[in-house]
């Protein structure tokens, strides 16, 4: 997911958080779990911490969070501001508020930092207790179904009896579905975004570029490395390789087209920035890496790599079986990583398992981005899917 | 409005509660809304238009976006004890390929359709010498889409042709309301069939 998706807004940087529609100034929490914590691969940790974030408030009945899932290198902060200086709100600003699309008055809306994630949970960079270090390449490989399964810890901490919808865009979309697979009872509603169910070569190869320009950083050091070090270069090549993954042809264009950099500030190598978008991808790489920990975009992108619903469950059909969920899919139609074809066979195959389902595809030029577009298109889509009265679990 | 009821109530009729059923060209989902209450059917639209489909999510009616043959492609045999076409096959680039893929996918076939052998038509044809425009062919043919006019002869003979068997049929007056036992190509407005495979 890229960094501009979110339009700053242009209201006076004091009073945008008092805006009506937002959220206003939120804090994130941390759920700390002391119980010991299996990953997939058997790998243990004695317990975890997950960072996130809660807007709105949970109902008697406990039967009306909203759980929201983010991508591959998003975060907890999905609505509202840290503080009034903040540049930009929470990544999904524009669904999320009261009154929205996704309206904060009806709903407890719960987003949590992905276990293995750099964001406040557990992942790592964070301290293994053993070694008093980080753990680095140590960390047991983490999985979608393992940061569900967190997540799910999480729910019961917070008291979340039924879940009135799980939403997530691209990855966040592959733990919407796993929500749904692995916890039927308590998923009443799926919407998920411009994901798939298992990643084509293309988005795998992508992602391998990316985790080779991290390990062929000699800073990288098999993943040991001091916290705030690391392959800062290797990193930044990466997410502006995986950046232009998230656009399109089309949105490039408009944006940037072939415009250059006024020559005084043009410098003086033949190589150096040129045109915008060059000038646009070093600054999406140089602010990834202070943000971001390089280990955790390997251990994530892993992760997605190897999510593969039909695999597991021998096809997408029987992957679906337990659903009791209404699954809500939607694809875009300028989505290159995770096009619409691997959308609509998401959709297809809950229908073929008999479940009720429903594919929609929007028809925009931004790429992978999509789900995040401003657009009253998607802002009506959800809210309908959202509002309408759901047959109760039993 | 009237004339949706009458048609709506005949295709409901010949749908068995709790029927799994597929509406090809389901709009924004008004038949489907209607069988799930009356007849708690198991239901499934498909439409081409993005706001269609969001009407449908707005009344709980599943549906899928896209084109109606590859959506019925990825089915496996009888997966639908009912596919129902109703006012779109005369709009269909390829009604056979659709009508034949239905019968694979469903274990019937409802078809409904604006009879276009209907006697004001042909009236209006033969003395106007233009193309029929009237309550239901509402547009010029300028701002028409691609149609291929049916006829209740014409469906017959093709139905004949194709192995198709008819279970029922039911021809409506030009009222649309009143059964239409006589010279049904004539004087019939509208026309249901309830068709199987042979």
């Amino acid at each position: 997911m890229t960094d501009d998706a979110e339009a700053v807004s242009s209201a006076p940087a004091a009073a945008r958080y008092l805006a009506p529609g937002d959220v206003g100034l939120v804090a994130p929490r941390d759920f700390a779990h002391a119980g010991p914590f299996a990953f997939r691969g058997g790998q243990v940790l004695p317990g975890f911490t997950l960072r996130y974030e809660t807007y709105g408030e949970l109902n008697a009945a406990r039967d009306n969070a909203i759980v929201i899932c983010h991508a591959l290198s998003g975060d907890h902060h999905c609505a509202g501001w840290h503080s009034p200086d903040d540049r930009k709100p929470g990544w999904w600003n524009n669904l999320i508020g009261p009154g929205k699309a996704v309206d904060t008055r009806r709903f407890f809306v719960v987003c949590a930092n992905v276990l293995g994630g750099c964001q406040g949970s557990t992942g790592p960079s964070s301290l293994n207790p053993g070694t008093g270090r980080p753990y680095g390449a140590a960390f047991p490989p983490v999985t979608i179904p393992d940061m569900v399964r967190a997540q799910r810890l999480l729910l019961d901490h917070l008291g979340v009896a039924a879940v009135h919808a799980v939403i997530g865009g691209s990855m966040g979309g592959m733990l919407a579905l796993q929500f749904a697979i692995e916890y039927p009872r308590l998923v009443r509603r799926v919407l998920a975004m411009a994901t798939t169910g298992r990643e084509s070569a293309q988005a795998i190869a992508f992602n391998e570029v990316g985790r080779q320009a991290i390990m062929q950083d000699p800073a990288w050091n098999r993943g040991n490395y001091a916290l705030g070090e690391g392959p800062r270069v290797g990193l930044a090549i990466a997410r502006m390789m995986a950046h232009i993954t998230y656009l399109s042809d089309a949105s490039m264009d408009r944006k940037f087209g072939r415009r250059k950099r006024r020559a005084a500030e043009v410098e003086a190598s033949a190589f150096d920035v040129q045109f915008e978008v060059e000038g646009y991808l070093r600054h999406q790489g140089q602010s990834f890496i202070n943000r971001f920990d390089a280990n955790t975009y390997l251990y994530i992108t892993r992760a997605l790599d190897q999510f593969d619903l039909e695999e597991t469950a021998g096809s997408l059909e029987a992957a679906f079986a337990p659903v009791e969920a209404e699954t809500l899919i939607v694809g875009f139609t300028s989505d290159w990583l995770f096009p619409p074809e691997q959308n609509r066979a998401l959709a297809l195959a809950l229908l073929r398992a008999g479940k009720r389902a429903t594919y929609a595809e929007l028809a925009t030029d931004l790429g992978h981005d999509s789900f995040l577009l401003e657009s009253e298109e998607l802002y009506g889509l959800v809210r309908g899917f959202l509002d309408r009265p759901g047959t109760p679990v039993t | 409005m009237e004339k949706r009821t009458v048609d709506m109530q005949i295709i409901g009729d010949w749908v068995e509660p709790g029927n799994r059923v597929l509406d090809l060209g389901c709009g924004q989902g008004d038949l489907l809304a209607y069988l799930m209450q009356t007849k708690g059917v198991a239901a499934v639209g498909v439409d081409l238009d993005f706001s269609r489909i969001a009407a449908c999510v707005r009344r709980g009616v599943s549906a899928y976006q896209g084109d109606m043959t590859t959506l019925m492609r990825a089915f496996p045999e009888r997966h639908f004890d009912r596919v129902i076409c109703s006012r779109t096959v005369q709009e269909l680039a390829e009604p056979k390929a659709v009508i034949l893929e239905a019968l694979r996918v469903g274990r019937a076939l409802t078809v409904g359709f604006v009879n276009h052998g209907f006697w004001k038509n042909r009236v209006a044809m033969l003395l106007g010498g233009r193309k029929v425009r009237n309550e239901v062919y509402t547009t010029a043919w300028f701002e028409s889409r691609p149609a291929n006019p049916v006829t209740i002869a014409d469906f017959e003979d093709f139905c004949a042709a194709h192995g198709i068997r008819v279970v029922r049929r039911a021809h409506l007056a030009g009222n649309w309301r009143d059964p239409c036992p006589l010279l049904p190509n004539l004087l019939a407005g509208y026309a249901l069939y309830d068709l199987t495979r042979a």
